[in-house]
């Protein structure tokens, strides 16, 4: 093994003498580079954004804005690392820095690295072109969801924006952009071990299982979403923390006759774009799932073992009749999403286990719909997340699974709404009195997101909105 | 003069260091041998602490002390007790920040609770006078409401709100010998090593507070606060420079926030909409140990013609943490009830609610009876009204389109244009350069790229040549960053100190046989590039005069100061529109445009002056639809003290917005003719959101902010 070391705008610092626990954010602001900020240690601002080169899907290599705030400086062994400073010199601007500066996008100026790097990783996507302009792109093809984990407190985003929409294609000789022509680093193993506590990350699907086996209290991470919260905020310091997030076995997306398998590991803003609309509830879910800086990192295996009760994407799996793939060193299993859940963060996942991948079911159903009610369009937690996939043949509810996010304490499927639909015709009739039925689905509770009644409600209203979306063809 | 730079578009100054992370903000120094500092805070509302338990803390890797004891400092709650959820009571000090998180985190706190009234609404929560708003009244008022014929009488609440900027508190405090430097977020740095020398009773003289860029503040980082002394008092103990950092989530109730308050606004107006009588009566909370009052009774006052007044201003002191100004404080809040009333009164009487307003606009202010410097209040409901395509306003739930209910709603704003005495030096250089320096900040709105415009033109420069330097306790006298009064104050010194220093070149020249310049009338001199010139004699540059009398540069510091305001009153005004769209089925509202038009005298910078518009009605989006610190009255928690639940506007809310500013100066209250905006581009923001939602929906909500779930 070789001493772990990151390559930050070119120059290659080494990781071996830093606490298990210091985030990427951290190791580069205590290497000089202090333009990256934190502004909540939470991955909610995207004032920590960073680039990090990883293996793209159009090309060999992208560009990928990530939170540093949330990563652990560990996890980067190998990998090249892109800060606002390594983009450009206040003498030799980036044209992302250059079009944020003339068009006035900083204004305190804090948030603005952040914006920088998320907006560079927008202009380096292969796939960006004018021919997507419209609802949320620019004329240049510049996808706004791209800043949608970045908040600004001062500008009133707009000249952001213009400075977003204003940005050409990269010139050829522009070295990031012919970085993706060549592969991103390989993974590499990595064993980090300071005042009794261990990074590591194992070579093989087999290595992390046995380490697993032998120490079932090492915590697993993948896109370390959570890890980062529980370090910054909640004071978790696990003593042995097992990276899965680059085995290749947990990173595959297949499509079989009967099922999508989607490995565990993999970042949704990468099976986003794989599955590339093939799956229309996903593709409905992910634009609003948290922020692309999230997206980028986060995983289904992390958010399934994570167990959160507001989980969009387990309102949408649900309702897809998904299935979880288990594994540990014993062997295999496979266990229905809506017999995964447990409790309040509980699961049947046992200790030394790892979901390796999640199967949707082919055909999917026809009919499908995500909705999720939040208070802000971007980077927000549901109050309540819905996800329908009906079967409608004949104007009859021929199957109806219906998943709830934020309404008990475990994401679950809607049955008694479900059982009050099936076989009966897709009617204005039906759909009321099924609404009564999914008003009551779930123990609802009043917090400070939303209260009890209006969640109850809105289950009720969402099932109208479909019905009228499936009927009278209009979107709402 | 075609070229001045004042009045152009002049991108930032200081915007290429900001989009290359070069911008160094307090937290981004490291002095050699530095300790990182993680305060330990309270979780109990009201209590004594009867120890403090740090042996597991101070056992961790890397952890350098734990101090418990802050004997002999200053400090605005009393020692021994926890007076509010959150109070600093330990500081865990480590050789890096997870360290120091992860010891803070295992300090345990011993205490005796004492029974804690957090929550305004409490039974037990007494009301008391503001020592600082008195009780006001002319005419009757509560005559005219029975007199009617019109009457609403209605309560308004306001949740509390954080100002959340994105750069978190932060300060680095190095000692050296008996001297001290600090590198801090402040909006003022003066007042900061006033504060700070006093709380740890050390010579004012002795510290230094550097601060050249601040990562957004919105007033909470006006005072000083507990965790700036802290830092000090830490580093001077370990004897090694400490920086200190607060969370995001103890920025909820270490650095302020806008009061929650409550409101009974009552009017009483004839058939023809002249207000004839107005009752307010207003209510914040505050901290128990200390009261802080905002201006929120000033605008029901002071707008409007009305003949009969009456405001009562309490304070109900609780358990909670210090509050503090936030962008528009009072003033928003007070617009809010007022504004809101207004539209139901343009209902009431059947009249359009601009028109409404232009029959009781006011040519004086109403509590002192001066006329206003530049009164162009109408001028800016006028204008609104057109831009905005007003016209085509409908009435309540009449426009639908699809699952979308739309709606506009209107409001006005108003403030004063706040004004303090200011120094600035001014230095032209031999070399043909200039700087221009002021103990202010720059919390985003451009005081540097402000003040290089001004300096530019006051010296006869290209803007180029001027640098603007601040934020350093050093510079000449300036008062705090804040009330939207920086450019009106230091810009005036800015300005005095450049014609002062260009004055005393000239006077050189015309009076140096060997000028070409020799025996000119220094009246008639002109200066353009750095080369004065005058009508019949020659021309040299500034360099040349400075040269032969051997100086490598010049320099005037200059003190301005405002007129006391008794002949006039100087306000800033504006209009603000919004259209709104109301999903039927699930309550969501969007923002679907808005336009704001304002009169905030001469613009120095319109790039500048447009952003921080637009950024004043997203402030004003966030406080309307989003913005609520959720509280847990048992223990006084606050629930939401996150970026991911507190929730401020993100991209995707942003409409189209529009900000326009009327021509004109306001040269009767400073030499260089501008008045604030800062503060009022956010008032009347949501009042405007508000009516627009009861225009689309009929929906009446006068509780801030308009969640779903009133909407049902």
């Amino acid at each position: 093994m070789t001493i772990p070391q990151v390559n930050v705008n070119g120059r290659w610092l080494a990781l071996s003498d830093i606490p298990v626990h210091t985030t990427l954010l951290d190791f580069v602001r205590d290497s000089g580079l202090t333009g990256s900020k934190e502004g909540c240690a939470e991955g909610e601002c995207g004032a920590c954004a960073v680039l990090v080169a990883q293996p793209g899907i159009t090309t060999p290599t992208e560009w990928v804005a990530v939170n540093a705030c949330l990563l652990p400086a560990a996890s980067v062994d190998g990998q090249e690392v892109i800060t606002a400073e390594g983009l450009g010199r206040a003498d030799a601007l980036h044209p992302v820095q250059e079009a944020m500066a003339v068009r006035g996008g900083s204004q305190c100026g804090y948030c603005t690295p952040g914006f920088v790097c998320g907006m560079a990783a927008e202009y380096y996507r292969a796939d960006r072109d004018c021919t997507h302009a419209g609802q949320d792109h620019g004329p240049n093809g510049f996808d706004l969801h791209a800043l949608s984990g970045n908040l600004c407190r001062c500008t009133g985003y707009r000249p952001i924006r213009d400075a977003a929409y204003s940005l050409g294609t990269p010139p050829a000789e522009d070295p990031l952009a012919t970085r993706r022509d060549e592969p991103a680093a390989a993974p590499v193993a990595t064993e980090v071990t300071r005042d009794g506590r261990t990074y590591l990350r194992p070579r093989t699907l087999p290595d992390a299982l046995r380490v697993l086996a032998e120490q079932p209290e090492t915590a697993p991470v993948a896109g370390c979403t959570d890890w980062g919260v529980g370090v910054n905020i909640h004071g978790r310091r696990a003593d042995r923390v097992l990276a899965i997030d680059r085995l290749a076995e947990l990173r595959e997306l297949e499509v079989h006759a009967d099922a999508i398998e989607i490995g565990a590991a993999l970042s949704l803003t990468e099976i986003e774009r794989k599955l590339d609309g093939s799956v229309p509830l996903l593709a409905e879910l992910f634009p609003q799932f948290a922020s692309r800086l999230i997206r980028n990192r986060a995983t289904l295996g992390g958010n399934l073992g994570n167990g959160s009760p507001i989980g969009d994407a387990s309102a949408a799996l649900l309702a897809l009749g998904a299935e979880v793939l288990l594994m540990d060193s014993a062997g295999r299993r496979t266990v229905p999403l809506a017999d995964y859940f447990t409790g309040y963060r509980e699961s049947v996942l046992r200790p030394g286990e790892l979901i390796t991948s999640i199967r949707i079911p082919l055909p999917l159903a026809p009919v499908t719909a995500f909705h999720k009610i939040a208070k802000r369009r971007f980077d927000d937690i549901s109050s309540v997340a819905i996800g329908f996939a009906l079967d409608i043949t004949g104007g009859v509810v021929r199957r109806a699974h219906i998943g709830l996010g934020g309404v008990a304490a475990t994401p679950l499927r809607a049955y008694a709404t479900e059982a009050a639909l099936l076989d009966r015709p897709w009617t204005a009739d039906t759909v009321a009195a099924a609404q009564q039925v999914l008003r009551a689905e779930g123990t609802p509770m009043d917090d400070h997101r939303a209260s009890a009644r209006y969640r109850a409600a809105m289950l009720g209203q969402s099932l109208a909105k479909l019905h009228a979306e499936t009927t009278e063809g209009a979107v709402g | 003069m075609t070229d001045m730079a004042t009045g152009t578009p002049l991108s930032r100054v200081d915007g290429l260091l900001k989009v290359t992370g070069g911008a160094d903000y307090a937290a981004d120094h490291n002095p050699p041998g530095l300790l990182h500092a993680v305060l330990v805070t309270s979780t109990v509302s009201r209590a004594t602490i009867t120890g403090i338990d740090t042996a597991k803390a101070r056992a961790l890797p890397g952890v350098a002390d734990v101090i418990t004891d802050f004997g002999g400092v200053k400090l605005p709650f009393p020692a021994g007790e926890i007076s509010f959820f959150g109070q600093p009571v330990a500081i865990a000090l480590a050789g890096t920040l997870q360290q120091a998180q992860h010891a803070a985190s295992v300090v345990a706190v011993r205490v005796t609770e004492k029974p804690a009234v957090t929550s305004m609404d409490d039974r037990q929560a007494i009301a008391v006078p503001s020592e600082e708003v008195a009780d006001y009244a002319r005419g009757d008022a509560d005559a005219a409401l029975k007199a009617g014929p019109i009457v609403l009488d209605n309560s308004f609440t306001v949740a509390r709100e954080n100002h959340n900027p994105m750069e978190l508190p932060a300060t680095v405090a190095q000692w050296s010998g008996d001297e001290l430097t600090v590198w801090d977020k402040t909006q003022w740095v003066q007042g900061t090593g006033k504060h700070i020398a006093a709380a740890l009773d050390v010579p004012e003289s002795s510290v230094r507070v550097i601060c050249p860029f601040i990562g957004g503040a919105f007033g909470s980082a006006g005072r000083t606060w507990p965790h700036q002394v802290l830092a000090a008092y830490a580093a001077r103990r370990v004897k090694r420079p400490v920086k200190l950092v607060l969370t995001r989530k103890q920025m909820y109730s270490g650095v302020g926030y806008r009061p929650e308050s409550r409101q009974r606004l009552a009017l009483a107006a004839g058939a023809d909409g002249r207000i004839t009588g107005i009752v307010h009566e207003l209510k914040t909370e505050t901290a128990r140990y200390e009261a802080y009052s905002e201006d929120a009774a000033e605008l029901p006052k002071m707008l409007y013609t009305s003949p009969n007044v009456r405001s009562t201003y309490r304070l109900v002191p609780v358990d909670v943490s210090a509050g503090t100004f936030m962008r528009g404080p009072g003033f928003v809040t007070g617009a809010f009830a007022l504004e809101s009333t207004l539209d139901e009164l343009a209902e009431r009487v059947d009249i359009d609610p601009v028109e409404l307003r232009l029959r009781n606009v006011a040519d004086r202010n109403q509590i002192t009876g001066t006329p206003f410097t530049q009164e162009r209040f109408a001028d800016c409901l006028r204008r609104g009204a057109e831009a905005f395509g007003w016209a085509r306003r409908r009435p309540p739930k009449a426009r639908r389109e699809g699952n979308l209910l739309i709606g506009m709603g209107m409001a006005s704003a108003a403030h004063p244009n706040y004004m303090s005495a200011a120094s600035a030096v001014a230095r032209i250089n031999a070399d043909g350069t200039a700087v221009v320096a002021s103990a202010t900040a720059d919390m985003g709105p451009g005081t540097a790229t402000a003040m290089s415009q001004l300096a530019a033109d006051g010296l006869g420069l290209p803007v180029a040549k001027v640098r603007a330097m601040l934020g350093d306790s050093t510079l000449p006298t300036a008062p705090m960053h804040a009330g939207s009064a920086t450019l009106a104050s230091i810009g005036s010194a800015v300005h005095t100190a450049s014609v002062a220093v260009r004055d005393a070149v000239v006077r050189m020249a015309v009076l140096d046989p060997a000028s070409p310049l020799y025996q000119a009338d220094p009246a008639t001199v002109t200066v353009h590039n750095g080369v004065m010139s005058a009508p019949g004699h020659g021309s040299e540059r500034y360099g040349d005069v400075l040269r032969r009398h051997g100086k490598d540069s010049i320099d005037s510091t200059q003190t301005w100061k405002p007129g006391d305001g008794k002949k006039a009153s100087s306000y800033e005004f504006g209009a603000v529109f919004a259209e709104v769209s109301v999903d039927i089925r699930l309550g969501l509202v969007r923002i679907r445009r808005m336009r704001g038009v304002y009169d905030i005298g001469r613009v120095v910078n319109p790039k500048l002056a447009h952003s921080q518009a637009i950024g004043g009605l997203v402030g004003g989006i966030g406080m309307a639809l989003l913005e609520s610190t959720a509280r847990d009255h048992r223990d006084g928690r606050i629930v939401n003290a996150n970026m991911a639940d507190y929730l401020v506007p993100v991209h995707a809310d942003v409409p189209d917005l529009e900000a326009e500013f009327l021509d004109g100066a306001d040269t009767a209250s400073t030499p260089i003719g501008v008045k604030g905006a800062a503060e009022l581009v956010i008032i009347g923001v949501p009042a405007a959101i508000a009516n627009a939602v009861y225009n689309a929906t009929g929906v009446r909500v006068r509780d801030l902010p308009i969640t779903l779930d009133k909407l049902l």
